[in-house]
């Protein structure tokens, strides 16, 4: 293979494991600003809401993909390192969008029984890209830090808003290094509101990973919204990827992806849903009506 | 890809998959008995893997019990002797279509030592005709529409085909051209969709009639595969024919073909001597390059179970966006980042897979390939510290 991915790939690597053991997030983050979108959920807890910084930050995660070329030396690294969070910020058009998509996951999650609490600006990263890139031994390595900081705060539940972490967290589970309970809001929410026709484009995380393909779309389909499926493009057998993963790997490739997946979406005529934030900045770049479930149902 | 090529590998695929993908859904709807057959493959094809070394030398003697000679080849430069050894003066090869023997670069190297080398499998023939890399394992020339199929015969074999030319125009020009071939041809060169460990007999899977003709018409017999490829028995091997043809979307197969040994006949006096119409000498090569050493590791072990159907190609969006320049020729897709880990121990190709699982949706013997697909990024990460 080329040598710019192998090179992109040890680039990661050390970015991305030298900011968790130091900090616990992947990339230099400006923390409060990321959890500022709620003050009225109680800090701590026993049950926690765990967002992984993934609504508030997919749009950033993607600003560190184009930026990894340019970060061929450590002396680099280490000035994104010190910099990154006053300089790469979520916009705030971005932190507007999350900050709806997550109260209204706590509206939800309320209005079904549940007392939950946030970590605000304590919240460490779930590891996610590690496992992706098959970096195995740093994820374990990293999963028992974050045990061991779910433990120390004796948090007994987590309750997840987004597929990439929800797979991080059952795979450290799987592995026997995580003992906290992991749940996904989706497993809470039975009764929603919603209308319209869309094209629901899965996460493959959730739906051919973690097993939860029908599960959202019978909550869709509970809430009254149609979707629109086609074997070729919906299917558990075809439904493409968004190219997400492959962002930190090689941008044009997973730009390619991306393109490809919105030209099979578009064909269908409505506009589509998604599940993960990931998903949403892929292809809302490539198409103009994307929204995440949470923005279309109440 | 140039903007000029991903246009027309856009338009190829989706061709390509508008056709195929629905029909195999069709045929395992129609056909229930096939899911049943696919893991009774898996399960033959596990017995096999559990005790390889055994059924290596089972499938070698009784080779031997049928008239034939079995050889084992340990690399690539073995298999290449073994197979030029065997062909010695003679000079006129007609190939049918065999991954291994594209894994071996033996078309390339039997040409370099004088040999006139023809492939006879239509998709084969235009990947030679081209000079291109297969763009899938099955479908070799996939990513060629009709239209640049017709200019490419048209500049290169009968001027009378045109790209406007039909389908049945385009094969006929083929089909003459290689008949000529056929008739001359000294050595014929199959690959094996199975190999029975029982019988040693062959058992290999055709639409278009060539495989026949180069298995029986030429005095020599050369078939070479995988040793992945060897199941328990003629049954089993049977099984895997259907089993593939179904999943690549061609069932029911035109043709199928057992080979055990050269052509013998016993009309006089219930006496078996050999040879009769068909060719004298039957050999039979089994490749290793890289297998063993995948069935020592619990995980990798997982890839030697693909009966090379090549579904999940079409429910990969990596092999949609890179068509062949993802993984090594002719392994290509998802089975190919695998394949070409174990061949060409090449663990970087699979950085590329997006783990998005469609492939494991339609492995018919149920390879968790994302699964495998991470670890080799994992044996990659390791090789990429020990680099530093």
């Amino acid at each position: 293979m080329n040598r710019d991915i192998s090179a992109r790939l040890e680039v990661i690597r050390t970015l991305v494991t030298e900011n968790l053991a130091r900090e616990m997030v992947p990339f230099p983050v400006n923390r409060k600003l990321c959890s500022s979108w709620t003050h009225d959920l109680p800090r701590g807890g026993e049950t926690i809401l765990y967002t992984s910084y993934m609504y508030q930050l997919a749009a950033v995660f993607k600003t560190y993909e184009k930026l990894i070329p340019r970060l061929t030396s450590f002396s680099n690294i280490s000035r994104i390192a010190s910099l990154g969070k006053y300089l790469i910020r979520p916009s705030k058009e971005d932190l507007e969008r999350s900050s709806l998509i997550l109260n209204n996951i706590v509206q939800m999650l309320k209005r079904h029984g549940l007392s939950f609490g946030y970590l605000y600006d304590e919240e460490p990263y779930s590891g996610a890209l590690l496992l992706e890139l098959g970096l195995l031994d740093e994820f374990r390595e990293y999963g028992q830090k974050l045990e061991q900081f779910f433990a120390a705060r004796r948090i007994k539940k987590l309750i997840t808003v987004d597929p990439h972490t929800a797979n991080a967290l059952v795979r450290l589970k799987k592995m026997s290094i995580l003992h906290t309970e992991v749940m996904s809001y989706l497993e809470f929410i039975k009764q929603v509101n919603g209308s319209g026709e869309y094209v629901l484009h899965d996460s493959c995380l959730y739906s051919r990973h973690l097993g939860k393909r029908e599960a959202i779309r019978n909550v869709i389909a509970n809430s009254g919204i149609v979707l629109k499926e086609d074997p070729l493009v919906t299917a558990s057998e075809t439904a493409l990827c968004c190219g997400g993963p492959l962002g930190p790997v090689d941008v044009e490739l997973s730009d390619s992806v991306s393109a490809i997946r919105s030209r099979q979406l578009s064909r269908l005529g409505v506009p589509v849903l998604v599940a993960c934030p990931l998903c949403y900045s892929n292809l809302s770049a490539h198409l103009t009506r994307v929204y995440d479930i949470m923005e279309v149902m109440r | 890809m140039r903007p000029s090529q991903r246009e027309v590998w856009d338009t190829a695929v989706e061709r390509a998959i508008f056709n195929n993908v629905p029909k195999i859904k069709s045929i395992i709807k129609d056909y229930p008995y096939l899911e049943v057959l696919a893991e009774s493959v898996r399960e033959a094809k596990l017995r096999v893997l559990d005790n390889l070394d055994w059924y290596i030398d089972s499938t070698m003697k009784a080779v031997e019990r049928s008239r034939g000679v079995a050889h084992l080849a340990k690399t690539v430069s073995e298999a290449q002797n073994i197979a030029l050894d065997i062909i010695g003066e003679r000079k006129r090869i007609v190939f049918a279509k065999t991954n291994v023997a594209y894994e071996v670069h033996l078309r390339e190297f039997l040409q370099s030592h004088g040999k006139e080398v023809w492939e006879t499998d239509l998709g084969e023939y235009l990947i030679q005709l081209s000079n291109e890399p297969p763009s899938h394992v099955v479908f070799p020339a996939l990513h060629m529409t009709k239209e640049a199929v017709g200019q490419m015969l048209h500049d290169k074999l009968d001027a009378s085909v045109t790209a406007t030319s039909s389908y049945e125009e385009m094969v006929a020009a083929v089909r003459k051209f290689l008949m000529e071939k056929y008739m001359s041809a000294e050595v014929g060169v199959t690959g094996a969709n199975s190999v029975a460990a029982d019988t040693g007999s062959v058992a290999l899977l055709e639409n278009e009639g060539n495989i026949r003709i180069d298995t029986v018409l030429p005095g020599t017999h050369i078939a070479i595969t995988g040793v992945d490829k060897i199941v328990p028995t003629v049954k089993d091997a049977m099984n895997e024919l259907l089993v593939q043809s179904a999943y690549g979307g061609l069932f029911p197969p035109s043709y199928i073909n057992i080979t055990s040994g050269p052509s013998s006949t016993a009309d006089i006096e219930l006496k078996r001597v050999s040879p009769a119409t068909g060719p004298g000498e039957f050999h039979l090569i089994l490749v290793d390059n890289g297998r063993t050493r995948a069935n020592a590791d619990p995980v990798l072990r997982q890839a030697l179970l693909c009966i090379k159907c090549g579904r999940c190609y079409f429910s990969c969006p990596v092999y949609r966006a890179l068509g062949s320049s993802w993984g090594n020729p002719p392994y290509g897709g998802p089975m190919g980042a695998m394949w070409t880990a174990i061949v060409d121990d090449d663990t970087s190709v699979a950085n590329l897979c997006a783990h998005s699982a469609g492939c494991r949706e339609v492995c018919p013997v149920k390879i968790d390939i994302p699964a495998v697909l991470e670890y080799i990024k994992y044996l990659d990460s390791k090789r990429r510290s020990v680099r530093k």
